[in-house]
């Protein structure tokens, strides 16, 4: 089952000691997907370097054997990008978790790129300060994760998504060579080469480091919960808070399966008969909150909504995120497998994608929640299957991919912040022309001219039929 | 010269293919960045001439008002690439808040109309009335509203450009998230036209503040000038803090002092707020405007014309460093304090051996603040014994030539004048 030879075994173990390699089958199986689990496979040899040395040091090993990688965080990526195919390597930098620099006179923090996400603001809230993206995830992936996928989360509606919150970064790249790009500057030297490692998915080398931006705690919130009879009526007040100029700190839509779903698992007093609610939040001056907050529940009330909540305090406003922070992980109680999917309209499209999404439903006979970031037109539409029922796997796949293709269909996009992975690269030439394509991996090649790094992502690879090291089992479908 | 001939031969070849009207001699400004100005009338006329151009190793570049080719460049490109005439908005939905538009649209013309839906672009570069959207994003140009707007980078979520063999490629999409493929807008962002030609580019726009209040609060020494910056900053959701040298100062009607020149956005209620919080913080020694003569200074801060001065550049450090750096290099500036930046000038012309010996200490400074330090103007004189980018370090400019010699292989477009001769 190996294509590690011993003598690189003994080269690895040498650099690492063995206490961070993994090369037993029966612990690699934890590492056989991400949250994408759909398809499986395990690498044959996971390394745990604890230092940007180490890992160079791995990385120069593997390269001198023509030996590919994948790179992982907390494997909590939602579109197999941690899925082995044709790596038999997986590097994992969840040892590499230290906050090098807390630097707040220039607002930057510097960290390693295995820290978890909630660490930094942790680290840094009680000066009154924030790490702005926020994936509902934060409390377990990782800021190389992040930076991979350019994830967002319900505030970046406001405060925008990992590239705008990245300066610079430390890469491996994969021949091992370290490289710096970019710096605690806001303005760059030369190409942005940090703007296009963002977003690619651990396909440009592996994250060591990372310089982010932290921002000031706006001087106070309110947070409104709103219950409209249906998805139809909340998206119109979307629509009329957007266009009045007021723009929320976040702008959250549950329709009422993941309602009642959420309020069974943690009883945070959503009203389980709503067909929809929206968790606006505003942030910025006191002094213009209590107006803006009027002004919006105004709003909704004119587009039918039937109680508009303020949280009262701190520990309520806590209570409202938590819930639909983990709204994901509530719909588990409802079926015995889901599928997240992650797909984009512009925000005035989001009636009609509605629509789309209930006679999905209907059509495959599958239950489908909608848990979603209004304010942005990025959908979550959450798939509910039974992988044990013959024919449903395939049913929740295709479901997946007619709404996707709506989607595309109304000037929308494959993927808001859950990345294409393996997942979605079927649909790639949806979006992009074959000339589009070429570039991108072009671009790839710039760093990676041999393939080495997460080889089977992003890019369809035309004509060429991944061979796949270790075997790549499907779920039955 | 060879690129001379090339120029007048592919202007006549031009002529009988895509009509006698697309070409034009370069005016006085933009005849130190190309021999000859294109201007085509659609994106596949664009697409013709690159290839032409690859063909007969001939080079171009993309030309929108000139001012920051005609000061990179130290000798002209064969054939500028003018988009004056596609500058249409493509699609504007004020609902979504995005707008596609052609890369020959200037700034202010998007906004006269974004303003009927109460948005804008919220982007300030120095006259944005001749800015175009491409010239915009690919050098970089930016103003006092980054530091509460971000800039070009963070609003760009789409992009069309005209790449090698002449063909079409596009990234991103019309939607305000959206992670699928490689992001292309942060490659051709800051790139100076030497990856390719923009086109058309899709952004994100936002909604123009209620109300705009300017404060304008003079010191007499630059420390507590930035002293008091830092408080605003760390007080307040400021729109823009800037700081002024005393010559610049005195150009805007101000007392000969440091002016921090603040702003501040929202409804009638968080602008009396915030006032009362500035005065609270800084005290009475300056003065709020009212809100027209609030819009006039802003306007004034925000065009200041770089290109018109003997040796002007820009130095990007940390922001806490900035201070130290103007300071140690004892210049007068406009300064993005919270930001970091700054651009910075001397006020008559250094010989060429000056200009030199003026240039490597500002870097050696900035780099001692781990920063860097483009010029982005100097006198005919001496601005071809000047490296107006500050180079990489050796990893990332390796890539860098990469990335050149992947996207550009006949290095057509706008050679030799960006970092490190790219
Ligand atoms: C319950 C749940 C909620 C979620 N909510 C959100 C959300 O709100 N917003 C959102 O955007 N995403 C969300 N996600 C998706 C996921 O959490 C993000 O994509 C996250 O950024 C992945 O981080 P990770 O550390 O788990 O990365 P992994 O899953 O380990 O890896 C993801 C990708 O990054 C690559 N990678 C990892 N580390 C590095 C590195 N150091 N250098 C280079 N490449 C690297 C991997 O190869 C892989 O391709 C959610 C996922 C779950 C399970």
């Amino acid at each position: 089952m190996n294509s590690l030879d011993p003598p690189l075994l003994d080269e690895l173990r040498a650099i690492l000691g063995i206490e961070a390699i993994v090369s037993r089958a029966t612990e690699l199986k934890v590492y056989e997907c991400d949250g994408w689990t759909v398809e499986k496979s395990s690498p044959d040899i996971l390394l745990m370097p604890r230092s940007t040395a180490e890992l160079s040091a791995v990385m120069a090993a593997l390269d001198r054997r023509a030996i590919a990688y994948v790179p992982r965080g907390a494997g909590t990526g939602l579109s197999g990008g941690c899925l082995p195919l044709n790596a038999p390597a997986m590097i994992c930098t969840s040892k590499m978790n230290r906050i090098v620099e807390i630097d707040y006179d220039n607002r930057r923090v510097e960290v390693e790129s295995g820290v978890v996400n909630l660490h930094v603001t942790n680290a840094v809230k009680a000066r009154g300060y924030f790490y702005a993206p926020d994936p509902s995830s934060q409390v377990a992936c990782t800021i190389g994760g992040n930076i991979a996928e350019n994830s967002g989360g319900p505030h970046t509606l406001k405060y925008g998504v990992t590239t705008n919150h990245v300066l610079g970064l430390e890469v491996v790249l994969p021949d091992g060579e370290i490289v710096e790009l970019g710096g605690p500057t806001e303005e760059r030297c030369g190409y942005d080469l940090v703007g296009a490692v963002v977003g690619a998915e651990g396909t440009t080398g592996i994250v060591t480091r990372a310089t982010l931006r932290l921002m000031r705690e706006p001087e106070n919130h309110r947070t409104l919960l709103a219950s409209f009879p249906d998805v139809d009526s909340a998206t119109r007040a979307v629509s009329l808070i957007i266009a009045s100029g007021i723009l929320p700190g976040a702008l959250e839509m549950m329709d009422q399966l993941i309602t009642r779903a959420v309020e069974d698992a943690f009883h945070v007093g959503l009203p389980a008969d709503a067909g929809a609610v929206l968790i606006i939040e505003l942030d910025g001056l006191e002094a213009g909150l209590t107006a803006s907050a009027d002004a919006v529940a105004t709003m909704a009330q004119s587009c039918g909504a039937s109680a508009v909540k303020l949280a009262r305090d701190e520990a309520e406003r806590a209570l409202l995120w938590k819930a639909r922070k983990r709204a994901f992980g509530a719909v588990g109680r409802l079926a015995p497998n889901y599928a997240t999917q992650d797909g984009v309209v512009p925000r005035t499209c989001l009636p009609q994608i509605l629509r789309v999404i209930s006679e999905v439903s209907r059509r495959y006979d599958l239950r489908i929640g909608n848990v979603f970031h209004a304010g942005d037109g990025n959908l979550h539409p959450i798939i509910l299957y039974d992988e044990r029922v013959p024919g449903q796997v395939r049913r929740a796949i295709d479901a997946g991919r007619d709404i996707l293709k709506a989607c595309i269909e109304m000037g929308g996009s494959l993927t808001g912040e859950h990345g294409i992975g393996v997942e979605k690269i079927g649909e790639m030439p949806l979006l992009f022309s074959p000339d589009d394509l070429r570039v991108m991996t072009e671009l790839r090649h710039v760093f990676d001219p041999k393939g080495r790094s997460n080889p089977g992502k992003v890019i369809p690879e035309p004509g060429a039929c991944v061979e796949v090291a270790a075997p790549r089992r499907q779920v039955p479908i | 010269m060879a690129d001379e001939t090339h120029s007048s031969e592919l202007a006549k070849r031009i002529g009988p293919q895509l009509g006698a009207d697309r070409m034009r001699n370069p005016t006085a400004l933009e005849a130190n960045a190309a021999r000859v100005i294109f201007e085509p009338a659609s994106v596949d006329e664009i697409c013709e001439v690159v290839r032409m151009c690859e063909t007969d190793r001939i080079t171009l570049a993309p030309i929108g008002a000139a001012r920051t080719l005609s000061q990179i460049r130290r000798s002209p490109v064969a054939v500028g690439i003018s988009l004056k005439r596609l500058s249409r908005i493509v699609a504007y939905e004020p609902d979504d808040m995005t707008v596609v538009a052609e890369a020959g649209l200037t700034v202010s013309d998007f906004n006269a109309i974004a303003a009927a839906s109460r948005q804008r672009l919220p982007v300030d570069p120095p006259n944005p009335q001749v800015t175009t959207l491409g010239s915009l994003i690919g050098a970089s140009h930016a103003g006092p509203l980054r530091l509460s707007e971000g800039t070009a980078r963070d609003l760009l979520i789409g992009i069309r450009f005209v790449g090698h063999g002449g063909r079409v490629i596009h990234g991103g999409g019309r939607v305000v998230k959206n992670v699928a493929g490689y992001d292309l807008m942060k490659v051709m962002g800051g790139a100076f036209g030497t990856l390719g030609i923009i086109t058309e580019a899709t952004f994100k726009v936002r909604p123009i503040p209620p109300q705009y209040r300017l404060a304008i609060l003079p010191y007499e020494r630059a420390a507590d000038a930035f002293g008091a910056a830092s408080a605003l900053n760390f007080a307040l959701p400021m729109s823009h803090v800037e700081i002024l040298s005393p010559s610049l100062g005195a150009r805007l009607d101000a007392p000969n002092k440091f002016l921090l020149m603040t702003g501040f956005s929202g409804t009638s209620l968080e602008i009396g707020y915030q006032a009362e919080k500035i005065r609270e913080l800084l005290g009475d020694a300056g003065e709020i405007l009212d809100v027209q003569p609030s819009r006039e200074r802003y306007e004034m801060l925000r065009d200041f014309d770089w290109t018109a001065m003997p040796l002007a550049a820009q130095i990007a450090t940390r922001p806490a460093g900035l201070e130290r750096a103007l300071n140690a290099c004892g210049v007068e500036f406009r300064a993005h304090a919270g930001s970091g930046v700054a651009q910075m000038f001397v006020g008559t012309t250094p010989t060429t051996s000056d200009a030199r010996k003026i240039v490597a200490r500002w870097r050696e400074i900035a780099h001692a603040e781990r920063g860097h330090l483009r010029v982005l103007a100097a006198a005919d004189v001496v601005r071809n014994d000047l490296e107006m980018f500050d180079q990489p370090n050796e990893g990332a400019l390796r890539l860098m030539r990469r990335l050149k010699s992947t996207f550009d292989p006949a290095s057509i477009f706008n050679p030799a004048c960006f970092v490190a001769g790219i």
